[in-house]
Order: structure tokens, then sequence, then C-alpha cells
């Protein structure tokens, strides 16, 4: 049989230039996490005299010993979990039926909850005002405070939204005929039917938890409660700040930067773990055979 | 008696109005089959026989109780979707029992129902499945299949066949008449395909613009049409219609004399429109036939008949002619013969029936 030519010269050039741009991509995505990798396994001089580059200079387990002796490490750790595990469910338990309530074209005044939903991704009180109403509210300080000052992200819900609303209405007409209530029509039909959307909802909030920073600085000053992120920049500032550790540093197996980079290393791993199970939800045609259109 | 009932319904969107004041009334097992062209209301009424749409004035009675405020579950309806609407994280055997568990049948109960409908429409083998695996009637099978499980008073079918290939939609079409008459459940039907509503009704409701032109049973409709519409929409090619003018002997149309029996006496010179259905026009002349010419531009054959479309003056028609296994001799034909007492008269201002077919 003839071999038929069914690519012009312009689409294998254009097929190769993405294929190296994809390659840059993935490099340069990949490289960070290859370096400090390579970081947290090596020496503390060959860190700090900058010799590591892409694999581990005179490996050594020091920088992970550092980290893991620290109770205040696992602590934080358990404290990430919390913030993270709870913070997803109670997104969701939110997220969910908020977006499902705001796709129904029965909904009264839709219209008014939709704008309204939307005017707070363009709007927000600020920071001051905010960390007030959470000082008012008894919140600072405390686990449930950040699990629930952050669990409505008005891009999530509108990412739902618009899923449910793709989703064609005869299934929930099939569902309402067969004597399903709103909120098994949800539950049995919507929900099974947006797995792909709720896993990448979910993936956001578990790794926006799970790297949130910057408001768990702002309104957790307990030690006892700070998340990993916080305690990675607590670790930092003692580390430099400690003479002792900084004159030894020729001498010493580890530095602020190889402990640093083992902190990272571990802090990203159950995120590396995670990805693999919601992998899967990642996939189209979900709908694929329930409806012919 | 679990019929359905419709009393004066009507439809508004806002300031549109889609249905306009519908009476019906559908008798315990009958089969119902709603016809008309798109956007006529059919479906509309359905939904409201359904409750998946409110009725904006009127009242529908299903098993003689008032439903108008009751909701789509408690209505004791199953609807068939043209879209199958299967839930496609299921498999067969729970998309249908989706319904029964709902309403917290036992599972021992689900069990035997879903079998026993499986037995029914051949679905046994299929049962662990899930509607991406199965072809496009075994997903309408299927969707029969979880409207049957709930032994509802009323089954309601919106365009079921509409998805699928000619070949299957036969094969399907006589499946469900089938199955009505094994079941015998009050059903309603809505299609735009009018053979459809020919083979599977014991009484046809033709809708056009939101109201209905005529109900009767399908041989009613065909022989007798009440108006142009309705006699232009059923039958396969549709019939020929011709602008003309009443005579003493028939019609004048297009400058010749059309013989008709029994025309209306004494309302020569008035405008009307002929009616002629092309099986019963004839290439031969006959005792009772007048011959009129045609320009011929198309032959279809279509195996033991043919369908010769062309024009008479500047109206298009077509007539169909069995082919006794040739049709080269039929791209010849230049002139056709009516039978005298097959031609239909219509008011040619209301489009209404004169009269009818003569025999």
């Amino acid at each position: 049989m003839q071999n038929m030519n069914l690519y012009s010269r312009g689409d294998k050039f254009f097929v190769k230039i993405n294929m190296v741009l994809v390659a840059l991509f993935t490099i340069s995505t990949l490289y960070p996490f290859i370096y400090i990798a390579a970081m947290s396994f090596s020496s503390g001089f060959a860190a700090t005299s900058g010799k590591v580059v892409l694999t581990p200079i005179q490996s050594t387990l020091a920088a992970y010993n550092v980290v893991l002796a620290e109770p205040e490490f696992w602590r934080s750790y358990l404290n990430t979990f919390i913030y993270t595990i709870g913070g997803t469910i109670m997104s969701l338990l939110i997220v969910i039926p908020g977006a499902y309530a705001l796709s129904r074209p029965q909904l009264l005044g839709r219209r008014f909850w939709n704008l309204l939903v939307a005017f707070t991704m363009w709007f927000n009180a600020g920071m001051i005002p905010f960390w007030l109403n959470m000082r008012d509210l008894g919140l600072l300080d405390s686990y449930f405070g950040i699990i629930i000052a952050f669990a409505v992200n008005a891009f999530n819900i509108i990412l739902l939204r618009n899923f449910f609303e793709s989703i064609p209405s005869s299934f929930e007409e099939a569902a309402r005929m067969d004597g399903a209530n709103e909120f098994q029509i949800l539950w049995k039909v919507y929900m099974p039917l947006s797995k792909a959307a709720i896993a990448t909802i979910t993936l956001f909030c578990v790794v926006a938890r799970w790297n949130g920073f910057f408001w768990a600085m702002i309104l957790l000053s307990d030690e006892s409660k700070i998340p990993l992120q916080v305690y990675l920049r607590h670790t930092i500032q003692r580390l430099s700040d400690d003479e002792e550790f900084t004159t030894t540093l020729i001498t010493a197996p580890y530095s602020v930067e190889t402990v640093t980079a083992a902190i990272i290393i571990c802090s990203i791993i159950p995120v590396l773990l995670f990805y693999p199970f919601i992998q899967k939800y990642f996939n189209k045609g979900i709908l694929l055979g329930g409806v012919k259109e | 008696m679990s019929g359905v009932s419709i009393e004066s319904v009507f439809k508004r969107y806002g300031a549109v109005q889609v249905v306009h004041g519908v009476d019906l009334t559908v008798e315990e097992k009958e089969f119902v089959v709603l016809v008309g062209p798109s956007g006529c209301g059919k479906s509309t009424t359905l939904r409201m026989i359904a409750g998946l749409e409110e009725i904006s004035d009127g009242e529908i009675a299903i098993d003689g109780r008032v439903v108008n405020r009751i909701a789509p579950k408690d209505r004791d309806v199953a609807m068939v979707f043209q879209n199958y609407a299967l839930y496609p994280h299921l498999n067969v055997a729970e998309n249908m029992a989706f319904g029964l568990r709902i309403r917290r049948m036992p599972k021992d109960e689900v069990k035997k129902q879903i079998t026993e409908v499986a037995e029914i429409l051949g679905l046994t083998e299929y049962l662990e499945r899930r509607p991406a695996d199965l072809s496009g009637g075994q997903r309408q099978r299927v969707a029969m299949g979880r409207a049957i499980v709930r032994h509802p008073k009323v089954f309601l079918f919106d365009e079921p066949l509409s998805n699928l290939d000619a070949k299957l939609r036969t094969q399907m079409r006589a499946e469900i008449r089938r199955l009505h008459n094994r079941l015998g459940v009050t059903s309603v039907y809505v299609t735009h395909d009018q053979v459809e509503a020919m083979t599977l009704a014991d009484r046809i409701v033709v809708m056009n613009d939101g109201n209905i032109e005529q109900v009767g049973t399908p041989m009613e409709l065909f022989n007798n049409p009440v108006n142009t519409f309705v006699a232009g929409f059923l039958g396969s090619p549709p019939m020929n219609q011709i602008q003309g003018t009443l005579t003493d002997q028939g019609a004048q149309i297009g400058g010749h004399e059309l013989r008709i029996l029994g025309a209306a006496s004494g309302q020569t010179g008035r405008d009307v429109v002929v009616g002629i259905r092309p099986e019963h026009i004839s290439l031969e002349a006959g005792p009772e036939t007048s011959p009129l010419p045609i320009a011929l531009d198309l032959v279809e054959p279509l195996g033991s008949e043919a369908l010769l479309h062309g024009s008479f003056g500047d109206t298009p028609m077509v007539l169909k002619v069995d082919t006794h296994g040739d049709v080269a001799h039929l791209s010849g034909v230049s002139e056709i013969h009516v039978p005298a007492d097959l031609v239909y008269l219509f008011d040619a201002e209301t489009g209404g029936a004169i009269r009818g077919q003569a025999n």
C-alpha cells in the first residue's frame, strides 16, 4: 500500500516547533524540582558554594536528619494536613451545592446571585478589614478560622456552575420523573457526571491549602498552629540568625539551603502522591453514551 | 380509568403563547400520537402532561385526578426522552433500577422487576454494561425499560426514535407497538414523523402552530383530512395540492377540466384547492379519469414503486407508480390520469375540506 503523505512540510515544521516548545516548558518546570531535590541531598558546603546544579554533591541525609528530628516540623506538617483536608472538605461542601443552585434556571433572582458571587472576584474588603473581621469573630489563632475563612472561592463556584449548566437538562428531568428530589438529583446524577470538574476543584483547593502561607502567617501567631509553609519561613529565619550555625558552615554537613530544600521536598511529597489518584478523573467523555445529541 | 384528559390547556412563555387552548382525551390503554412540524407545541403539550412544564391555563387530569399542581414524580407517569437520558455512570440494571431505588423498593423486588423487564426487552445479557457500550437501539430499549419497570399509569414518549437510523427506527417502531399491545398502558407519543404516527397510533392528533388540527384514527385522517394542512402532512409523499375553480362537472385547474365525482353542486366559480394523492394518479386512462399534462424532471426508483417528480403548470407534482420491474419507460411520461372518485376539495381561502374522498 502506498505510504500517503498526509502532512505538508509546513504541518511537520509546526509539529516540530511545538515539540521543542513543550520540551523547553517541561524542562523549565521540572528543573527547579530536580535542583531542590539535589540540593537537599548535598552537603552544606557544596550547597553554599554553589556547586549543586543537577545532581547531589557530597551526598548526605544530614539535612533530612535535622528536619525530621524537629518536633515542630511534625506539628506543622500535621497542621497543614488539618488545614488542607478540613479546608478542602469545607470548600466542597459549600461550593458544590452553591454551584448547583446557581446553575438552576428555576432559581429565583438567579442573575442577581450569580453577579453577587462574581462580584467577589473583582472586589474584596482588603487585608486589614479582613483581619479585623477575623479578630472580631474570634477566629484569630484558630484552626476553624483558617478552614472557614477561605472556604468559598468564587472562581471555583463559577467553574463548577458552568460545568453543571453544560449537563443536558434531560438528565435532571429523567431523574425528576424517576422521583428524585433536588438533593438526590445533585448527589446521584450531577455529582457523578461532574467527577472531572469536582476533581479539578478539589485539586485547586488542595494545592491552594497545602501551599497556604500568607494568611496563615497573618492570622496565626500561635507556633503550635502554624502550617508547614510558615514553619519553613521560621526555620530559614532561625538558621540565618544562628551565629554558631553560620560560623561552622564550611564543616557543617548541612546549611540553611539544604535544610530549606529538605523541608520543601518533604512538603511536596504528599501533593505528588495525591495527584495520581485524582488524575484519572481528568478525562473527557464522562457523558458519553448517556445522551444522544 | 388511567386515561389523560386535557382541557383548554394554554402554555405561555412571557408574552409568547405556544399552545392555544388544547382539548384532548386519551382513553385508557389507548396509544395516541401527537404529530406535527417542529414548533407546533406537541412536545410542550407532552411535557405539560409530564409535569416538566407548568400549565399557564387549563386543566390536565391523569386517571381522573387533576395534576396541574402535582410534581412529576407523583403523577405516576414515565417518560422516554429523545436523547435517551441514560445515566452514563450507571450500568443498564442500575439505570433501570434508579427510579425504584429512589422510591425505596426492596432490593429483591427491584431485582425481580429488572429481570422481568430485561427479558421482555431482550436486555438480559447487557445488564452489566454501561450506556456507552451499547448500540443506539439497545440504549433506546434501556430507556424504555427504565419507564416500564415503574409500571406507570401513562407512558410518555418524546420523539424516542428520532436519533436512530432508518432501519433501526422501523424495527423499534414495531417493538414499541408490540410492547404496547402486550402491556396495554395508556401512551402518548410525540413525533414529527408521519409514518411513525400512522403505524403506531390508535388515534393521531395533528398539531400545528399550537393548535390541534384534527384528531382521529390514522385512516380517518388519511381518508378525510379536515384541511389542507392535515392533507399535506399525512401521506408519503404528501398530497398534491393545486389551485382551481369549481365547475359543473368538477374543477378547472390550469386551463384543464378535471372531472370530480360528487363535486359540490351549485358552487360553480368557487375557488378551491384540488387535492390528489400521489398514489391515486394513474399513467393509463380509465373510464372515470381526466388527463393532465405533466412536465417530468425526475424519476426516483424505490424498487417495486417509483416516485415521479414533475410539474403541472407552475405547481410541483409527485406521483407514485408501480414499476413492474423497470423504470426506463417512466422517463417518457408526459400525461397523467386522475380518477374522478379520488379527488379532494378544499376551500381556497380557509383550507377547510369541502369534501373528502368520494368512496
